[in-house]
């Protein structure tokens, strides 16, 4: 039978321990003393096992009390080490946010194609359908269904590439606009139609400040009963107003083109000084942008459709223009050129 | 075309002197004003002063002296200049003038005679480019004393205009007071035309091409004296861009200005028996033009010949022989109609694009000959003096036919999506010169100078003009629903895919040269290497059109590399244009990627053959595809590195290194990984199904197999995974090396591997032998050992 005195002494050595124990671990091994299997607590509770009545009352409430008070001292201390080691071990962790992040490094969409996927965006929330055909077409499509005088400048092969195919040496080109899609189309098409035409086009130009031999075009094109001039103006105003992220006014001046009539050159006010002249504008205040109009009977009748009974408009603009016009690009020969300090320009 | 504000104003009062109003006016009738160039005389304190006597100099008889009264007190001037007698109306720039570019005249003396200012030549006052000496004015030109420049046309505003192809009679100062008339509502002037007639003209004319030439009129002036035209009419034609030559071809060129019919002046005595024939050349036939080039003229060439030669090409250049020279006395005045597209055709075989070429064209009025002939013949007599002849002949084979249409009322507002009534269409068309009659539909006749005018959206056109294109209601309606289609949506998610693996796209040129496709080392019967070539290419570097997208790629490679930035990736989606069975050549749109140098990010590392294939399968991914990549021998590239994509065992491009001499064709160095592939041949995945996910634990346990060095990873994965039965859940290769204890040519590949059940935990019992099987089938077909097993 271990004494009464022995309990209490061999506990408060512990208690005095635990209050100047500095690790948890440290707290862990005194746990494991002052209440473990080989401690003098364990002991006595074991000895208890044989203790007479008497015995079991008396030792058995010091047992009991010198437990709970180890016990609770234990808690109490390696709680208060716990916080005390986390707080140290998370400073140690520092890191300097300020340093560069890790990141996915992400390439970019070429400018051009980013205003061309804004420009479909635009229209295909509006209901329009994005048509495509062929760059290399044939003169059918892209002269003769268009209303394109055989004597047209346009044909001539210095302002168009021919393709050395077929046997026509006049039959196969690259087109030189988008609206040989308009005709394909409205051939296997009924009216409503409503469809944008954005794609790549040729011209036979050498490389300067404002000409590459292929472009970017997107026409637009809307035939249908009760489709008239003033939706022409109330779509192209929504174009613009959506695409330069502001409120434009538009000018729109007489013009002549062989597929419209009346046919009209859009000019909208400036998107960076707002009409009061800035080197955008070449001080004009507005920037003559695209050409548009009422489509031609002729074109109406070409694709089969009854000219008296439906009407529409179109229009085309060309894409890199836009480009160089809201993001102030000199010359269109960057676009072409693959420079990553301009590619990276316009993440 | 540049046209005079000054000049206009002669046919119409406009309310306005200001240019940019007009100019806003022009813009909005469709009459595009590309600048306005003010001009004015560029000198001050020049008088008109009459020559009153001429002394010789005392020390110099280079010089004389003249006396000069400019209004006050005969003052004596030193001159230079002998072509002026005494009588001279003379410009004098009096002690203080300034002239051109500033030089201030001053009283000085000249070889010991004091000059108290000057007699001025055209040259010294930017008047012209007359060289015979001073300026003579014509006697009475104006009061001695009377400021000089006042009398000047001046100030002006010269309008730079682009005529649309479609508007002929915007082609003339009077055609554009015609429209500035019409937009203020406004009546124009006619230009004067007064004459008398004497005698009757020997000239004929016969047309043997009735077609082509629908109308020719000769009208003859006898006893003109060739001699500068006056400082008025030059001016005019300076300010016009054209050269003034003598005052009976300028007369020619003021009228085609002023009315914009081309005329032509013969001299009548050149003309053999003043016969003129309208007829095609003989094919060969030589003709020397005006501009002293020798031609030989074509069967399609229409000329104005006498009785043999021809004497110029019908509307588009006279000939030499046939020319107004100084000794020219008896002028026939040639004005005709000609059909346009064959003055443009003869034109563009000519390489001449002439006032007249520019005005046929587009079509001139045919009833514009009499008037323009009787507006020169007066011209002529007036500045060149002599009489016209009677008897002007006017051969009219093709008579004009008035355009009549019938337009409904309701086409305006069907077409423009405005109601304008009846009445104020008929007020439009009429302000513009139609004749209209009848209320619905309107009888509307077209006048004969707006060829351009033939059905009812050309009259809707011009109801709108003057409506105001900027009057009409603003609509916005949207279509019948749309969107992308299948193929254009798959492009963009591609694109969007590769920009998130890191790379950047770039736009490239259709073209290519031969050298380009020599360089990328493709195989003899590569379709390929069969470009389709341009006829009339740009240049050799742009002969061919691409049928692979690497060239572009590898020169934005080389480009960058050039540039000092030698970590690239790039790709590109376009065409390719490959022979094939249609009309057209065959055109997919292929997706191509190259990249070089040193991974973006902190990643690190050079791009090798691993990142061809990654990003092959990531993009691939994206597009809801699994891609299979299938080790090969491709030509182009790397032997040992390089590989077939297939997608459902369907071959769509191929990824990998170039070829270590590609890349020297390109001056790359570093190792350059590449990818093309024909996103347009993929069918569009299958709705993905769902997999219930299994709510137990999986069994994770990894093993190593001693393979030879030629076994591919993707089979040993395909091996693995096909003995692994169906409760493998994942399955990666993590860990690869050579070297000991493994023999020369093994390598050791560690895969692990994860099973779940559906419905409960896998004991190990089960393991064992889906280990064992795994085992013996890498053993039976590939020959590979496990390890540790
Ligand atoms: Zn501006």
């Amino acid at each position: 039978m271990i004494p009464r005195e022995d309990l209490r002494a061999h506990a408060s050595a512990i208690l005095y321990r635990i209050g100047a124990a500095a690790t948890v671990a440290e707290v862990d091994r005194l746990q494991d003393e002052a209440l473990g299997e080989s401690s003098p607590i364990t002991a006595a509770r074991r000895s208890l096992r044989e203790a007479t009545p008497d015995q079991k009352r008396a030792l058995g409430a010091i047992v009991n009390e010198v437990t709970t008070t180890l016990a609770d001292a234990l808690a109490a201390r390696r709680s208060v080490l716990a916080e005390e080691e986390r707080i140290v071990r998370l400073a140690a962790e520092r890191v300097d946010m300020t340093l560069p992040g890790y990141r996915p490094e992400r390439g970019a969409a070429h400018l051009v194609m980013q205003v061309w996927d804004e420009i479909v965006d635009i229209f295909t929330g509006i209901g329009y359908t994005v048509a495509a055909g062929p760059e290399v077409e044939t003169a059918y499509y892209n002269f003769d269904a268009l209303n394109t005088p055989a004597t047209h400048p346009a044909r001539l092969e210095s302002d168009t590439l021919y393709v050395d195919y077929g046997d026509d040496p006049e039959g196969v080109l690259l087109r030189t606009q988008t609206s040989p899609v308009q005709a394909r189309w409205m051939e296997s098409h009924q009216p409503p139609v409503h469809i944008i035409v954005p794609g790549r086009v040729y011209r036979r130009d050498a490389v300067d400040a404002t000409h590459t031999p292929v472009f970017h075009q997107m026409e637009a094109l809307a035939v249908g009963e009760d489709i008239t001039f003033a939706d022409l103006r109330g779509t192209l105003a929504y174009f613009m107003d959506q695409f330069f992220g502001k409120h434009t006014r538009q000018r729109f001046l007489p013009n002549f083109f062989p597929f419209t009539e009346p046919s009209a050159e859009m000019h909208v006010s400036c998107h960076r000084c707002d009409g009061s002249g800035c080197r955008t504008c070449g001080n004009r205040g507005w920037i003559e942008l695209l050409g548009c109009g009422v489509v031609d009977p002729n074109v109406l009748e070409a694709a089969g459709y009854d000219a008296g009974r439906v009407s529409g408009w179109a229009f085309g603009v060309g894409i890199d223009r836009l480009a160089m016009i809201r993001h102030d690009i000199p010359e269109l020969r960057f676009f072409f050129d693959a420079d990553l300090r301009v590619l990276e320009q316009f993440r | 075309m540049k046209a005079s504000l000054r000049w206009i104003k002669e046919f119409v009062d406009l309310p306005t002197n200001d240019a940019e109003v007009v100019a806003g006016v022009l813009s909005d009738l469709g009459i595009e004003v590309e600048g306005i160039e003010r001009r004015e005389a560029s000198f001050s304190g020049v008088v008109v002063a009459r020559v009153l006597a001429i002394k010789p100099h005392p020390a110099a008889d280079k010089v004389r002296i003249a006396t000069l009264d400019d209004g006050g007190e005969p003052i004596d001037v030193v001159c230079g200049a002998w072509n002026f007698g005494e009588g001279a109306t003379v410009a004098y720039a009096r002690v203080g003038a300034v002239l051109p570019g500033g030089i201030t005249i001053g009283k000085k003396p000249v070889r010991g005679v004091m000059s108290p200012g000057m007699i001025c030549s055209e040259i010294e006052m930017d008047l012209g480019e007359e060289k015979g000496g001073i300026l003579v004015l014509p006697d009475g030109y104006a009061a001695p004393g009377t400021d000089f420049a006042g009398t000047l046309p001046y100030p002006d505003a010269i309008f730079d205009l682009s005529i649309t192809p479609n508007r002929p009679d915007a082609m003339s100062i009077h055609g554009l007071a015609r429209e500035l008339g019409a937009f203020y509502e406004l009546p124009v002037r006619i230009p004067t035309a007064v004459f008398s007639e004497e005698g009757a003209t020997a000239a004929r004319v016969i047309i043997e091409e009735p077609e082509r030439c629908t109308r020719f009129t000769a009208r003859e002036v006898r006893g003109v004296q060739v001699g500068p035209s006056p400082l008025w009419m030059r001016l005019r034609l300076r300010d016009a861009g054209v050269r003034p030559i003598s005052n009976v071809v300028d007369v020619t060129n003021y009228v085609m200005l002023e009315l914009g019919q081309p005329l032509h002046a013969f001299d009548l005595d050149r003309i053999t028996d003043e016969t003129i024939v309208v007829r095609l050349a003989r094919a060969g036939e030589p003709l020397t033009t005006l501009d002293g080039v020798a031609r030989s003229l074509s069967a399609e060439d229409l000329v104005i010949a006498g009785v043999d030669e021809p004497l110029g090409l019908a509307g588009i250049m006279g000939g030499g022989d046939s020319e107004v020279s100084a000794a020219t006395t008896r002028v026939l005045i040639e004005v005709a109609h000609f059909e346009p597209t064959r003055v443009l055709l003869s034109g563009k075989r000519h390489g001449l694009r002439t006032e007249a070429v520019s005005r046929f064209e587009r079509g001139v009025d045919p009833e514009l000959p009499p008037a323009a002939s009787a507006r020169a013949a007066s011209l002529m007599v007036e500045v060149a003096g002599g009489g016209v002849v009677g008897g002007f002949v006017d051969a009219h084979p093709r008579p004009h036919q008035s355009v009549e249409i019938a337009l409904p009322v309701s086409e305006a507002g069907r077409l423009l999506g405005a109601d304008i009534a009846g009445a104020e269409q008929a007020g439009y068309l009429r302000r513009l010169g139609f004749a209209v009659e009848g209320g619905n539909p309107l009888q509307v006749v077209v006048p004969s100078f707006r060829p351009d005018v033939t059905r009812p959206a050309d009259l809707i056109e011009e109801i709108a003009r003057l409506h105001g294109y900027d009057n009409f209601p603003s609509r916005l309606v949207s279509g019948q629903g749309g969107g992308l289609g299948p193929l254009q949506n798959m492009l963009r998610m591609a694109r969007m895919a590769m920009v998130g693996a890191g790379f950047f796209e770039i736009l490239s040129f259709d073209f290519i040269a031969a050298r380009s496709l020599e360089g990328l080392r493709l195989a003899p019967d590569d379709p390929r290497s069969r470009p389709i070539r341009l006829r009339n290419p740009l240049n050799e570097e742009q002969e061919f059109l691409r049928t692979t997208l690497l060239p572009g790629l590898l020169d934005g490679l080389r480009r960058n590399v050039q540039r000092n930035r030698p970590d690239v990736a790039l790709f590109e989606v376009g065409s390719v244009f490959l022979r094939g069975e249609g009309v057209l050549p065959e055109q997919p749109r292929h997706l191509a990627f190259a990249a070089t140098g040193a991974r973006r990010g902190r990643s690190g590392g050079d791009y090798e053959a691993g990142d061809a294939a990654g990003v092959a399968e990531v993009l691939l991914t994206a597009l809801g595809h699994q891609a299979t990549i299938v080790q090969a021998a491709v030509p182009g590239l790397h032997p040992g590195r390089a590989a077939f994509l297939e997608v459902d065992g369907r071959r769509i491009g191929s990824v990998g290194e170039i070829d270590p001499l590609v890349a020297a064709a390109w001056d790359l160095e570093n190792r350059v990984v590449v990818g093309e592939f024909d996103l347009a041949s993929l069918e569009a995945p299958a709705p993905a199904p769902f997999i219930m996910p299994s709510a137990y634990p999986p069994v994770v346990f990894d093993l190593a197999f001693d393979l030879a060095e030629e076994v591919a990873a993707a089979a040993l994965l395909a091996t693995v995974g096909a003995a692994a039965g169906p409760f493998l859940e994942s399955l990666a290769i993590f860990d690869v090396f050579r070297g000991e204890p493994l023999g020369p040519g093994r390598k050791s590949v560690a895969v692990r591997l994860a099973f779940r059940a559906p419905d409960r935990t896998m004991v190990d019992g089960e393991l064992g032998p889906i280990r064992r099987a795994i085992s013996s089938r890498v053993t039976d077909d590939l020959g590979g050992r496990l390890r540790g097993g």
